[in-house]
């Protein structure tokens, strides 16, 4: 899976569930401070992500700040790389 | 201001002060008259829309809450008779059938919501509740008791189990988390029957606590102590709930805000387990409440880990921690 097939199953992802109501969101557009998201939909949101792409925990991965839907889409991408 | 927002913490209403100011079990009679409700009145239909379009996280919270809750309400209305009966005056026994009609309508309401709004059948809830395992089998021994021996020290033990850890710790604990979650999805029917319910319960909360209190001072202290240490003991293991799956998120930043909010829960109940015991006059009994609760937790996180062979979500964002 690209990196851009990634960007573009994120992007759609966090649109579809921001608590705002759902959106075409951009890589650049900050998690909690633009779409609304707090810490349970985060959670959920993670949820939903490690199911669509089988994510798996990954061991250099630390409690990063997730701030916006690029930084989202790249962990996933490290987190996919990890797994394959 | 809504609704919600008016209501008061059960234990800091300012009837609740541990001033000596409490309500009498008259007060809270006529209290309950004013403050009826009907399950029959609540519309469901935005909450059925909701429910339907629910993903797998909050659903499972809140099937995980809603049954607890609804389990907990089955077991006091089966157990409450012996205290109704064995009451110490005729006050407390008209304030105590109140409740008992309280509890039939709690049951009644969650059951209805769980079946009509959530689609779910109440069949087998019981058998995988925390509660049913590690409190309702005490709780059923001690009311029990209440007939069988009808002496005081049993019924302000069974008082102390019912009134002061399953409402007073474990119910306001669930109703005040479980109500946040029904308000931010949204889920009216949901949020007004809680409401409705933590009213309730914060009248049986305050009727235990003066009753409890009066035990105290009448002499019962040593079976009220000691009744409430072994309550929050079983009471915390039914609040990690070994037996409930929790999700363990992947993404690390996502385990840590979940992890965050499972301790919130944990220090809801922790709190009002200790400032309990000020309103019924065993203020020395904290420091002794505050360690029996915190090894409970330790002990539920570590039987968690060893039913499911994997961390509890609070354990492993602790270690995520360290290891950072």
């Amino acid at each position: 899976m690209s990196s851009e097939e990634i960007l573009t199953g994120v992007r759609r992802i966090i649109g579809e569930m921001c608590p705002l109501g759902a959106r075409d969101v951009a890589p650049a557009d900050r998690i909690m401070e633009d779409l609304g998201y707090d810490s349970m939909a985060v959670v959920e949101l993670a949820l939903v992500l490690e199911a669509e792409f089988a994510l798996e925990p990954i061991d250099e991965e630390q409690a990063i700040d997730l701030v916006t839907v690029e930084d989202v889409a790249e962990l996933v991408g490290r987190m996919v790389s990890a797994r394959a | 201001m809504t609704v919600l927002e008016e209501l008061p913490d059960i234990t800091e209403s300012p009837d609740a002060k541990p001033s000596g100011n409490l309500p009498t079990s008259k007060d809270l009679y006529y209290r309950w008259e004013r403050q009826q409700w009907s399950v029959a009145a609540l519309d469901l239909t935005k909450d059925q829309e909701t429910w339907g379009t629910l993903r797998a996280f909050y659903r499972t919270e809140l099937l995980n809450a809603l049954t607890e809750l609804e389990v907990g309400e089955v077991t006091v209305v089966e157990t409450l008779s012996s205290l109704v009966d064995k009451a110490p005056t005729d006050d407390d026994r008209i304030y105590l059938s109140t409740q008992l009609a309280d509890e039939g309508r709690h049951v009644r309401f969650f059951q209805t919501y769980l079946r009509e709004a959530a689609g779910i059948s109440g069949e087998g809830l019981a058998d995988s509740a925390d509660y049913t395992n590690h409190f309702a089998p005490e709780l059923r021994r001690v009311t029990g008791a209440v007939w069988a021996k009808g002496d005081r020290d049993s019924w302000y033990e069974a008082l102390v189990y019912y009134h002061l850890v399953t409402e007073g710790v474990l119910a306001a604990t669930a109703l005040r988390t479980t109500r946040q979650l029904a308000k931010r999805l949204p889920l009216p029917a949901l949020v007004e029957g809680l409401t409705n319910v933590t009213r309730d319960e914060s009248r049986h909360v305050a009727f235990g606590m003066i009753a409890a209190r009066d035990g105290v001072a009448a002499g019962y202290a040593e079976p009220v102590r000691r009744a409430y240490l072994h309550g929050l003991e079983l009471g915390a293991r039914v609040l990690v709930g070994p037996l409930r799956k929790q999700a363990v998120p992947a993404v690390k930043t996502a385990l840590v805000f979940r992890a965050a909010q499972l301790r919130g829960g944990f220090e809801i109940a922790r709190d009002r387990a200790v400032r309990q015991l000020a309103h019924i006059g065993l203020p020395d009994a904290v420091a002794d409440a505050a360690e029996v609760w915190d090894t409970a937790l330790e002990r539920a996180l570590d039987a968690y880990e060893e039913h499911w062979n994997t961390p509890h979500p609070v354990r492993a964002a602790g270690s995520l921690k360290e290891s950072a």
